[in-house]
């Protein structure tokens, strides 16, 4: 059928072959005109791209510095607190309308017992050592019998440990308490701690999942308050920290000649350090940074 | 220049694409006010989430939203809440609905905890790999972003992603995604959802500077990743992760 | 098992993603056809060698439509080709379906030169409208056909792997997607070639019918006969590899398995166990084994075929439902499923679905009014 075929008898495909090759032209100069200028400037994607993402959207959330411009003194009191790390912004919402404003716009100021309850409400998935309630428990607990009663009524958030915003002399963790503090009324303050009254200066009452989970660890002869001491700030400010101090532990552990056999393994401090291969960065680490498995679980549900 | 207009117009009749003019504008635009010394060679984000210290407060969505404009029903990061009981059977929930406030639960729970998700700004990352406009890539500083200018909105990406942390936005028909607020970190800022967090549990620093927190706890190897054997190389480091969560 | 990540909760490939590697399996489809008888000289093929390409050819047109639908900035579609970013699986697609849309173009240029002579001849807008498609060089002599021929049958051949290449790059865009188990397999490239395959000889043999039987035209029973038994042999690979695919991953009982056999069990059984396996596959595969195997009557054989062929259309759309839907269902915390059915009315919906399937028969039909794709069609006696 093909036979033989000459030049000539492909000649109507010229005009063809012409258009083809104007398309393919023309397509590709589409191409190269069409690629953005900065498209591949650092990679396969439009350098001036980056540019946009970092001026595109303006910081809304403007940090507590700026905050303090204005509002020093709450700042400050607020910064010795147990809500000092608590941003100003995760209560109050994005402060840059209100900062640029000088304070003429408005910002959010939570209310309700929701807004506390947004972290301090008890879920199982709460990590133990976080402070949670259920609030009508807790109502009924400290005596409150109005419901309608709001969180902020004894505890000022910015505040959280004093009870009372006026008198600044009542405290939080019931460590911290004295019987006067709850119980007014009485004269005498016995040490005694009366049959019926609820266990609430023993950790475990509060603590329950962690005391439980210490029990079980090597360093279940020591007590809570040895490493959560009772810091004391001023005649009336007091909380409850967590040491982690490496001379605390060392106290045990320093290795020395005078030691029975059965004391608890000994070490040399800090040449401990450079034998475990630590980086110089690492120079402030502290014991529990890498022996927390002898402590207790830092996190246990409820 | 008439001759080139004319041409311009022949492309844009042809279907080129009239968004193309727009980009066709010249050198790269100046960055009023955060062009000052911010170096994008000298640092490589990276992320960190201590699950043990995740109250489930839900502050960093809240932030996250506010900061970025994020509409509803679609999220840039959210906080997962697990319940395992004794047989080991899982129920995983989220608030991201009304306040964004997790609610008590009736139920044996044997374990339970929070795991914030964000997206991983992996080192190799699918995302930037499948988009097949090269609207989605990496910067140098480790950040993988989103050139909406150039994104065509197909929803590659969207399914690419292991961890589910893309999305198309219903506003602009576009992928958006976590740019871990590049907009904050490089005038110095942290991520809003890290400066907002209560507790520490969201952590952001410089893994080129092994000064940096981040670095620290990372040194120490006591961490886990997302799916790693997605081959993604995650740069969003999970401490005290429970091994159910992936 | 109940948890959806929050961005997953609406499916972000619709229905139109559904259509598009359909259309696009079509179009393979019936390239291949074509190129049955182009380039393998299968001649009982002849009767519907054009039909064929000119079908590919409507398809092609309407590939891409659901996809510019489904993009959320469809302006912006040449993108893909302006700054291809190569690393993706998705960024040859715009070069890969241009050249293979330049290929059929250029084969039926080849292919119908004649008639389209013939039609220019006879003037009119449409005899215009051929003589600017024929670039105003009307010349014919049989050298030229001889030519014509050489060059079609090239093109043919080169378009066979291009037709694989089109659609097995489809499989493979899913196919890559390592996130997802219930589509991160290297067979899905295979399956997808083939069912495309299936498919396009099915839509071939009902189409043909159909167009026979309004035209009251003789169907070619030669034809009808080898497209049958094509369709068979085809789609037994086709629904093996879909078995294959699955049934090595539920035996093999990995940790995928528990999430994907759940999918099925939950989300997929009817679409997927009772209606793409069981019916649409199982019934046409007895079927085109009965008029494979025995000797019918002619009727008889041909309403089995048509039945397998129009069954064996929704088994390769059930199939694209799916993996593609199927897909997104399952949640990437592997711990819950999603729902998706789109609507009548909306952009992406049934209705906009219907009618861009519609439409390349539309397109088919005009395009015979100008070339007659069914040269030597014998009337059917009375």
């Amino acid at each position: 059928m093909s036979g033989q075929l000459e030049k000539n008898d492909f000649r109507h495909t010229y005009r063809l072959i012409a258009v083809l090759v104007l398309f393919v032209v023309g397509a590709a100069f589409a191409r190269w005109w069409a690629v953005p200028e900065t498209f591949g400037q650092f990679g396969r994607y439009r350098g001036a791209a980056v540019a946009s993402a970092r001026t595109e959207t303006v910081p809304r959330y403007v940090g507590e510095e700026t905050c303090a411009d204005c509002h020093e003194d709450q700042v400050e009191l607020h910064d010795k607190d147990a809500h000092a790390r608590v941003p100003c912004e995760t209560c109050h919402g994005p402060g840059k309308e209100h900062a640029e404003a000088e304070g003429e716009a408005p910002i959010a100021r939570p209310e309700g017992k929701g807004a506390c309850l947004v972290c301090h409400q008890r879920l199982a998935a709460r990590p133990g050592s976080f402070p949670q309630i259920e609030w009508r428990e807790h109502y009924k607990f400290v005596g409150v019998a109005d419901e309608s009663v709001e969180c902020t009524r004894c505890h000022d958030p910015h505040e959280p440990l004093y009870m009372d915003r006026d008198l600044r002399t009542a405290r939080l963790h019931p460590m911290i308490h004295r019987c006067r503090d709850c119980h007014q009324g009485r004269e005498d303050e016995s040490l005694e701690r009366p049959e019926n009254h609820p266990p609430i200066f023993e950790c475990s009452y509060c603590h329950g999942p962690i005391v439980e989970d210490f029990a079980g660890r090597t360093h279940a002869s020591v007590r809570c308050t040895s490493c959560h001491i009772f810091f004391r700030e001023d005649e009336s400010t007091g909380r409850i920290i967590r040491d982690a101090d490496p001379r605390f532990c060392l106290l045990c552990h320093r290795a020395a000649d005078f030691r029975s056999d059965d004391a608890p393994p000994g070490i040399e401090w800090p040449a401990h350090r450079e034998e475990m291969g630590t980086f110089p960065e690492d120079a402030d680490k502290r014991c529990i940074d890498c022996h927390r498995e002898n402590i207790h679980a830092s996190e246990v549900s409820q | 220049m008439s001759k080139e207009l004319s041409r311009r117009e022949l492309l844009k009749v042809l279907g080129a694409g009239s968004g193309l003019l727009l980009i066709h504008c010249g050198p790269v635009p100046p960055l009023p006010g955060t062009e000052t010394d911010y170096d994008w060679e000298a640092h490589f984000w990276g992320y960190a989430i201590d699950t043990t210290k995740c109250i489930g407060c839900n502050a960093c969505m809240r932030a996250c939203r506010a900061e970025n404009d994020v509409p509803e029903g679609v999220n840039r990061t959210w906080v997962e809440r697990y319940r395992i009981d004794a047989h080991e059977s899982v129920r995983v929930d989220i608030a991201d609905k009304g306040d964004y406030v997790f609610e008590p639960v009736a139920g044996d729970v044997a374990r339970a905890f929070f795991v914030p998700k964000i997206c991983n700004h992996c080192e190799k990352s699918v995302c930037s790999q499948v988009c097949p406009v090269g609207a989605s890539y990496m910067s140098k500083d480790g950040v993988v972003l989103v050139d909406h200018q150039r994104c065509i909105g197909c929803g590659y990406c969207v399914q690419a992603c292991p961890y589910g942390t893309r999305y198309i936005d219903p506003r602009t028909h576009m992928a958006d995604k976590c740019t871990l607020c590049y907009h904050r970190i490089t005038r110095g800022l942290q991520p809003a959802c890290v400066a907002s967090c209560p507790t520490g549990a969201r952590m952001f620093g410089d893994l080129k500077d092994p000064k940096s927190t981040l670095s620290t706890v990372l040194r120490q190897g006591r961490y886990r990743l997302l799916r790693p054997e997605m081959g993604t190389h995650p740069k969003c480091y999970y401490l005290g992760l429970d091994r159910e969560v992936v | 098992m109940d948890f959806v990540f929050p961005n997953e909760v609406n499916v972000t490939w619709t229905v139109m993603i559904v259509l598009y590697p359909y259309i696009t399996g079509l179009v393979a489809g019936a390239f291949i056809v074509s190129s049955l008888y182009h380039v393998f000289g299968v001649e009982a093929l002849r009767p519907v060698a054009r039909f064929s390409l000119a079908s590919a050819f409507v398809f092609l047109l309407f590939a891409t439509l659901p996809l510019l639908i489904h993009l959320g900035q469809p302006t912006r579609a040449f993108n893909i080709m302006v700054t291809p970013n190569f690393t993706s699986a998705m960024a040859g697609f715009g070069y890969i379906y241009s050249a293979y849309s330049l290929l059929v173009v250029l084969e039926i240029w080849f292919v119908m030169r004649s008639e389209f002579i013939a039609r220019a001849r006879r003037g009119g807008l449409v005899g215009l409208c051929c003589r600017a498609i024929l670039l105003g060089n009307l010349f014919e002599s049989d050298a030229t056909r001889a030519a014509d021929h050489r060059i079609a049958r090239v093109l043919a051949g080169v378009g066979i792997p291009m037709a694989c290449l089109l659609h097995g790059y489809v499989g493979f865009l899913f196919g890559s997607i390592k996130a997802n188990p219930w589509w991160s397999t290297p067979l899905m490239f295979v399956i997808f070639i083939f069912s495309a395959i299936v498919s396009g000889i099915a839509v071939l043999i009902f189409h043909y019918f159909v167009v026979s039987w309004i035209n009251g035209w003789k169907v070619d029973q030669p034809c009808v006969r080898s497209l049958g038994r094509y369709l068979w042999g085809f789609m037994i690979v086709a629904v093996a590899l879909e078995l294959l695919e699955i049934m090595s991953i539920a035996y093999k009982q990995t940790e995928e398995w528990e999430v994907l056999g759940q999918l099925i069990e939950q989300k997929l059984m009817i679409t997927y166990v009772i209606l793409q396996f069981l019916v649409f596959s199982l019934v046409p595969f007895l079927l085109l084994a009965i008029s494979a195997l025995f000797k019918l009557r002619d009727k008889l054989a041909n309403a089995i075929i048509w039945t397998a062929a129009t069954m064996l259309l929704f088994q390769v759309l059930l199939m694209r439902w799916n993996v593609v839907v199927g897909g997104q269902l399952l949640s990437k915390s592997m711990r819950g499923f999603t729902d998706y059915f789109p609507g009548l009315w909306e952009k992406e919906g049934l209705a906009v679905a219907a009618v861009i399937f519609t439409l390349p028969f539309g397109i088919l039909w005009v395009f015979n009014r100008i070339v007659p794709l069914f040269p030597n069609a014998e009337r059917r006696s009375a």
